[in-house]
């Protein structure tokens, strides 16, 4: 029971993204996943739309800015609300030395697409406050800039999103942006996380890689791997996309003396960091989904916050498990929204009509709710191999 | 396949209701237990608080009015996102004669706590746009105006709620303080609930659910249909326990009268002599439990809606009576 009150913190989030009336991106693709997981979400929606932006016949609606996040924040403060609720006395029993003082009870801020430096450096703000009122609180940070080759926001922003997150979930374009690398091979792609690592981003996950058409070797762990051709390459499968996640966890170095220790410049070596990598392709589905981004961040928020202290979790999940499980769902999700859009669309041959152009992107909304119970369950149709 | 898709706007909702940060009130409330049984939940936030208004410390946020609703569903409306999707050529599959016009694809719209005239007006518009789209749309109505004797909105409302919001409404979940403002019933017993539920079916509404009910503390002596209930006492009797709330369902279903040959008929009016009308309601008690819960409500008439929306057409489906809803609402509501 004090378990469950000192943990409370970890299944509440607060999500500020967009709002749309109808279809599913930004808080409507995120809250209900994580309700779904058994999360609280406390939601502030950034934007209060209609429908999301690439719509062929514009959107309705109102932006929130930075002053009124501020406000908004100040509000749930007035009324208790960023703190626990834990019974009087029993403090020293959730770790806070008898102090009596109420630790913050959001265990997570998730973020996504944010339009302008004067609303993200607000969303700083609050970052910064809920994790001054309690220090495990973590930033899962969607670094929403663009995606091939193609910027969203001014990319003065860019900086903002490194210095702050514990969790970041780039595409390849975004990481490209935030580290300077170009992505050309899986450890291209490992030294990009390293860079992210070392400024204090604890989990990297990019959610999509598509590399150059050759074969490229990495090392595996074969004690981890089932053998892929003759057992030391994972080569990429034609037509697929890659998904890739690093992990670095720094721990005090007298304790835990038995694993592997690995010092990564002269400051840390009070401490030992240990770095793990998994990737796993997917096929390529055709067309065009909004929203895929936002539910991809929710998930990996709500299967990694338990992860925090374990390499194997009790239950078993591993790194390794949670890209499992976040491919499997995210190809279940896309792929049903995918069967749904061909079998209403396979008469639009005139996209210039902007009755039928709305009627394309309006059949390509995700089946969120229809896939709850890949959620639920995720199907484990893919194979994530362990890098060395 | 086709009956999915001629079928998909039965398990689409336009909520529009509140939004709170934090806390479950208005659509915090009604969202999830709507998209879990599988809706497509269009939200529209007529509010957006940091928390709801029953906090010592106040509330920060601000209010959407009339115009804005309107302009909100217009977007959609331009963008397609009011009509069905179905292909080109699969209308008359859905009762559409091969005309080919798109029908509405919102087959749901649920409304619970407005604050102003003008909002609600906004309100009837929209209902009216939608009803006009799909003839099937639905409308299920939490007429918020207050509880225990007390209002929670300017008293003004209750004049458009009889006026302009019951002949649109489809489905009406009032405690026992609304549905007492809306019929001007003093409801003592269950025949007086009976009554109320009818003057409401008289205006239109298919389906009354009283959330609440708390009878004067006597026993309430009441005749009941044997063969459907258990019997308590003596089997005649359904007498609420003490310290209890009584959860009141009336349904009303009217067909044309070639329709009616094996269900029982009543006439309720002289106007209705072309319809035939079959009536049933339950009763069902709950402990009261100690303590003021908000947002009850509001789950309790998104669950309505939810369990209701296959119920339209048969007084028993898939083994799914009208009693069964009532008993899952009241088990979920604890």
């Amino acid at each position: 029971m004090q378990g469950e009150i000192c943990n409370e913190y970890k299944r509440r989030v607060l999500s500020i993204q967009s709002h749309v009336v109808s279809g599913y991106v930004g808080n409507k693709a995120a809250v209900f996943p994580l309700q779904l997981l058994g999360f609280d979400v406390d939601i502030i929606n950034s934007v209060n739309f209609s429908n999301h932006t690439g719509y062929p016949n514009g959107w309705e609606g109102s932006v929130m800015d930075g002053g009124t996040l501020l406000k908004m924040v100040e509000g749930l403060e007035r009324n208790g609300l960023l703190i626990s609720d834990f019974p009087e006395g029993e403090e020293t029993y959730c770790g806070n030395g008898g102090v009596g003082a109420r630790i913050g009870r959001i265990g997570n801020i998730l973020t996504g697409y944010i339009g302008s430096e004067s609303f993200l450096h607000s969303v700083v703000t609050v970052v910064q406050k809920l994790k001054s009122l309690n220090p495990h609180c973590r930033y899962v940070c969607d670094p929403v800039l663009g995606d091939r080759g193609k910027f969203y926001v001014p990319q003065e922003l860019v900086d903002i999103y490194k210095n702050e997150a514990d969790v970041i979930t780039p595409n390849q374009f975004e990481i490209e942006q935030l580290t300077g690398i170009d992505i050309k091979s899986i450890e291209d792609a490992k030294n990009a996380c390293r860079i992210l690592h070392n400024l204090g981003v604890s989990l990297v996950l990019i959610t999509s890689i598509i590399l150059p058409d050759t074969e490229n070797e990495v090392s595996v762990d074969k004690s981890i791997v089932e053998e892929y051709g003759d057992g030391t390459k994972a080569t990429p499968p034609r037509n697929s996309i890659g998904m890739f996640v690093s992990r670095r966890r720094t721990q005090q170095i007298d304790s835990n003396q038995s694993t592997q220790q690995k010092s990564f410049d002269g400051e840390s070596e009070q401490h030992y960091c240990e770095e793990e990598q998994y990737v796993l392709y997917t096929p390529k589905l055709p067309g065009f989904f909004t929203g895929t981004g936002d539910v991809c961040a929710a998930l990996c928020l709500g299967w990694t916050a338990e992860l925090n202290e374990h390499i194997v979790d009790q239950d078993g999940l591993s790194l390794g498990t949670f890209l499992e499980k976040l491919a499997g769902t995210m190809h279940a999700i896309v792929q049903r929204t995918a069967q749904n859009a061909m079998n209403k669309q396979s008469r639009y041959p005139d996209e210039s009509s902007g009755e039928e152009m709305s009627r394309k992107v309006s059949s390509f909304e995700l089946k969120l709710i229809q896939s709850r119970d890949d959620i639920l369950q995720p199907p484990r149709s893919f194979r994530a191999v362990k890098l060395q």
